[in-house]
């Protein structure tokens, strides 16, 4: 059997009392665009921050294309290939918005993989382009809006020319018709066409998103979670219907 | 010949083209011609001393910036890579007997090894609680000065040191021209992809894991080179005052350099080395109130910081030039629209 590209087993973390994630797991093949959904409060946040290593997890494995990297520097993990986003953004306020994304394109597995030969500041601008805020290049990114601030983020993230996206709320904050041009970016993205690749496949992913109608179009399979648990794994046709998911999120009894 | 007038003509449209267009580029100019042509014509042996110092507290004060105001990484002790630097030199000198051109790198580049002897402990601290520890290091050494009196001299320090030339005029050309040259330097690496990444540090330490850089290397990284440059200051105030005593260690030496740093606008580089050559010959300019001097220096900065707190320069400079809001080159203040994308500038 092949190796899966994320294989996550038996996580825990508790902050506390408060078990963030307990006992989670799951795989992520290299093709596939998964999306993480769960109430708020769920530790779906706090599991993709153990994923890229922010936050270390008390016990369990994380592995990547077959290696552990649960003790893993957050830098060696983004060079192996995982970029994430940050829910809260969290962008250099002072520098212009192609400084922000440089720095990623300076990390050194941009620096080898993708359009090398590119001038750092080149490359920046792809990824700007590709996020669709290229206009804005030389402003001061205290000046972006919330939702450009979002795309400035998965700007940053795909500048280290990721294997595995890891995006938390990549629609928060933006407008319908925004929200349904960075979900068809993603899905372009995922395909691999457009941002620098053009020989290889776009990276896998998984999504955290409670616009649950714009992430069902884009993801190929669903995880729920609740109090840290995974509750449901399964198709985002079947998920609506999951007893388990409904109860998640409505409570339970007679209606 | 050819080559000459062609070389001629390069530097002229560099000059027409580049630099006079923006008063604050004229001034940099303006100020590297006179660094270089006052002794030729009034050599006067004390303003040269004060210029030298200038020079070599230029050099050290922008150090500090680049570890502080870049990377944010606070350092209340930057005494401590001048002190080691001044002994280091020092001991190279009188003991080993190496000349001033093979001391004063080697006694920097001990001030280096200072450097990530004390960043390595400091690196998981941050703000407050890395500046006060940093704050104990010189104290610390200043102590280990007293206790090997045989090695440094004690509270009377190493005298007695080699001159750096013999005549006065080619002390202090080297003086500055290295001064020049250390400057440039260090505006060059916080103008390169390496000075975004302090940046990048500055803002959000997290954000740049994220983005896959291994911060701890950088951080060592900055910490060094502010070392090494503020240990040249170091080798080259010995050399010049011949001494190296304890006073290179004080508490008011670190304190000195954050103010200079902060009053000419940190963040900058060029903005410290102008507050030095601000600064330094002000207070030797108090001297004509000997009880007051302090007290004036005090009421300058304080007035400079309460009306101008991104910094005197910057203040200045915010004044004479504008920031095209299209393409974001500078124009001076007087043009109507941008010098390069032809945008309206109000």
């Amino acid at each position: 059997m092949a190796v899966p590209l994320l294989e996550v087993a038996n996580l825990n973390k508790s902050f506390g009392g408060l078990k963030a994630t307990s006992n989670v797991s799951f795989n992520v093949a290299r093709d596939e665009i998964v999306g993480l959904i769960g109430p708020n409060g769920a530790g779906k946040t706090t599991l993709l921050r153990q994923i890229t290593g922010i936050i270390k997890p008390d016990s369990g494995k994380i592995r990547f294309k077959g290696q552990d990297i649960t003790r893993r520097k957050v830098w060696d993990i983004v060079n192996m290939g995982i970029a994430g986003t940050f829910q809260n953004m969290r962008p250099f306020r002072r520098l212009p918005i192609i400084a922000n994304v440089m720095v990623s394109c300076l990390s050194p597995r941009s620096m080898k993989t993708g359009e090398w030969v590119k001038r750092i500041e080149a490359k920046a601008m792809d990824a700007l382009e590709f996020a669709g805020i290229s206009d804005m290049a030389l402003e001061k990114a205290s000046t972006l809006s919330q939702g450009d601030l979002k795309r400035l983020e998965v700007a940053r993230a795909i500048a280290t020319e990721p294997e595995l996206l890891l995006l938390d709320e990549p629609f928060g904050g933006l407008s319908p018709a925004e929200t349904d041009l960075m979900a068809k970016s993603i899905k372009r993205l995922h395909k691999g066409g457009r941002f620098g690749r053009l020989h290889s496949e776009g990276p896998a992913m998984i999504i955290i998103e409670h616009k649950l109608q714009a992430l069902m179009k884009i993801v190929d399979r669903v995880i729920v979670l609740n109090y840290g648990e995974v509750v449901a794994e399964c198709s985002p046709e079947a998920v609506v219907k999951h007893p388990a998911v409904i109860e998640c999120y409505l409570g339970k009894g007679d209606i | 010949m050819n080559l000459l007038r062609y070389h001629l003509r390069k530097l002229f449209l560099i000059l027409k083209n580049e630099v006079f267009v923006l008063p604050s580029r004229i001034v940099v100019l303006l100020f590297f011609l006179t660094v270089l042509l006052l002794p030729l014509l009034y050599d006067d042996p004390y303003m040269m001393r004060i210029l030298i110092l200038a020079s070599i507290f230029a050099i050290f004060a922008a150090s500090w910036d680049l570890l502080s105001g870049f990377t944010g990484q606070i350092n209340f002790g930057h005494a401590l890579f001048f002190g080691v630097g001044a002994y280091g030199t020092a001991i190279l000198n009188l003991r080993a007997g190496f000349p001033p051109w093979a001391s004063i790198p080697a006694g920097a580049l001990v001030a280096v090894l200072a450097g990530l002897l004390v960043g390595l402990p400091c690196l998981r601290l941050r703000g407050t609680y890395l500046a006060l520890t940093t704050l104990a290091f010189p104290i610390i050494l200043m102590g280990f000065v007293f206790s090997v009196p045989e090695l440094t001299g004690g509270e009377l320090g190493l005298s007695g040191l080699s001159r750096l030339a013999r005549s006065r005029i080619a002390n202090y050309y080297i003086v500055v021209i290295t001064m020049l040259v250390l400057v440039t330097v260090m505006w060059k690496i916080t103008d390169s992809h390496m000075g975004i990444i302090f940046h990048a540090i500055r803002e959000d330490e997290l954000a740049v894991k994220a983005a896959g850089i291994n911060t701890t290397k950088y951080k060592l990284i900055a910490f060094s080179l502010s070392g090494f440059f503020a240990g040249l200051a170091g080798g080259l105030y010995a050399h010049f005052m011949r001494i190296a005593g304890p006073s290179t260690l004080e508490i008011s030496m670190s304190f000195q350099v954050v103010i200079w740093s902060v009053f000419g606008g940190m963040v900058t580089i060029w903005g410290p080395v102008g507050a030095v050559f601000i600064l330094f010959p002000l207070l030797e300019f108090f001297r004509i109130w000997p009880e007051l001097r302090q007290l004036m220096f005090a009421i300058v900065v304080m007035i400079v910081l309460l009306y101008m707190p991104g910094g005197l320069l910057p203040w200045l400079r915010s004044k004479i030039e504008n920031e095209c809001p299209r393409c974001k080159i500078r124009n001076i203040a007087t043009r109507k629209v941008c010098r390069v994308c032809a945008a309206d500038l109000h």
